[in-house]
């Protein structure tokens, strides 16, 4: 009896172990976007020019406070995803626990910004990635929401640190708009 | 023989050695204001902003900001040295949503023996400002900063040798709100008159 308890104890542990091991090892942008698409009933479009978007970096530019025109992300790093039109209601503080809860064992949460009376809601994450760094920028209003990570070099992220919550608008605008200059 | 005099010296010297080890990095850390019993806030708040830059990510800045850029250089000659960039901050619609509990929270840290509060510093913005200074021996330890107002809660934590002035030139980066911080000067005798 105690020998199947304790069987039944180390499976137990494995088990645990390797969920563990496969969310540490796994896409934290996909999970992310599930996240949001689970915690708000939503589901984010596949447009065809996201899907470009990576390619596209080096004709996009971003808008950073004081309007100089700064790229932030490594080209082809950009991953995106955009939720339009649904609706994000309420629930902000607990949605940023679940975030943070989900992340903050691999990732360091460098900004957040909430409105739970607007409902709006601005996160940003690092994580290193060898000698450049991973960035996770989240944002979701009442009837929007985008997710986009970039690899950005040691020199864009300090320009990040110097001015985390305009460069962190910067990598979504750089993701997000198609710049025609 | 010699073991018995390992288990009967070296155990006391080691729980000793320990406890010495965590009460150096206590007093390390000492100068990191716990913020998060604030977090229920965030519920209430129109707006909340909550910064986290750690040694390793100021080292980065120090490091990696360009000296040809005056903006950058700037920047960089304020943030080396520094060990940490905290920063909570809640802006209300209405007044009262926050309690001189969840203030003394934070003011119960300041208290500590290092910690004194600067009373000749005040702030352009309506409200009220609180400047601590933790002091290591002669060196400063670290910097916290309480602005209190009717509808507006913030912390700021500056982690490292950090003075006034440097904090004023930080204001608006970083993370760091712009608090509109000023020295004022000692009164003298014809300002009195």
């Amino acid at each position: 009896m105690k020998t199947n308890t304790r069987k039944t104890f180390v499976a137990l542990v494995l088990a645990v172990l390797t969920v563990n091991a496969v969310h540490a090892a796994g896409d934290d942008f996909k999970s992310v976007v599930k996240m949001i698409e689970q915690f708000y009933g939503v589901k984010h479009e596949g447009l065809p020019f996201l899907a470009k978007a990576g390619m596209k970096v080096a004709s996009t530019a971003a808008r950073i406070k004081g309007g100089q025109a700064r790229r932030f992300a490594e080209a082809g790093s950009i991953k995106l995803a955009v939720f339009e039109n649904q609706e994000f209601a309420g629930e902000v503080t607990r949605f940023r626990a679940s975030l943070n809860g989900a992340l903050t064992t691999t990732w360091m949460p460098l900004i957040q910004t909430l409105s739970a009376t607007n409902e709006e809601q601005n996160y940003v994450f690092l994580k290193s990635a060898g000698d450049k760094y991973n960035v996770l920028v989240v944002n979701i209003s009442q009837r929007e929401a985008t997710v986009v990570q970039v690899t950005i070099s040691e020199k864009n992220l300090a320009l990040l640190l110097k001015d985390p919550e305009g460069a962190g608008k910067a990598i979504t605008e750089e993701a997000t708009i198609n710049d025609q200059e | 023989m010699t073991s018995l005099f390992q288990r009967s010296i070296g155990q006391p010297l080691i729980v000793f050695g320990l406890i010495l080890a965590a009460a150096l990095v206590a007093q390390a850390q000492d100068s990191r204001i716990q913020m998060s019993s604030l977090d229920h806030l965030a519920a209430k708040a129109s707006q909340t902003v909550d910064v986290n830059i750690d040694e390793r990510l100021v080292r980065i800045a120090a490091k990696l900001l360009s000296d040809k850029d005056e903006d950058e250089r700037e920047a960089k000659k304020l943030v080396t040295g520094l060990k940490g960039i905290y920063v909570k901050s809640f802006e209300f619609d209405n007044s009262g949503e926050y309690t001189q509990a969840d203030v003394e929270a934070i003011r119960a840290q300041l208290r500590g023996p290092n910690w004194s509060r600067l009373v000749n510093v005040t702030s352009r913005k309506e409200g009220n400002l609180e400047v601590y200074l933790l002091m290591n021996g002669e060196q400063i330890g670290g910097l916290a900063v309480l602005h209190t107002d009717e509808k507006e809660l913030t912390i700021v934590n500056l982690v490292g040798p950090v003075d006034l002035d440097k904090l004023a030139k930080l204001e608006g980066q970083f993370g760091i709100p712009n608090l509109e911080i000023e020295q004022s000067k000692p009164k003298t005798k014809n300002d009195q008159k």
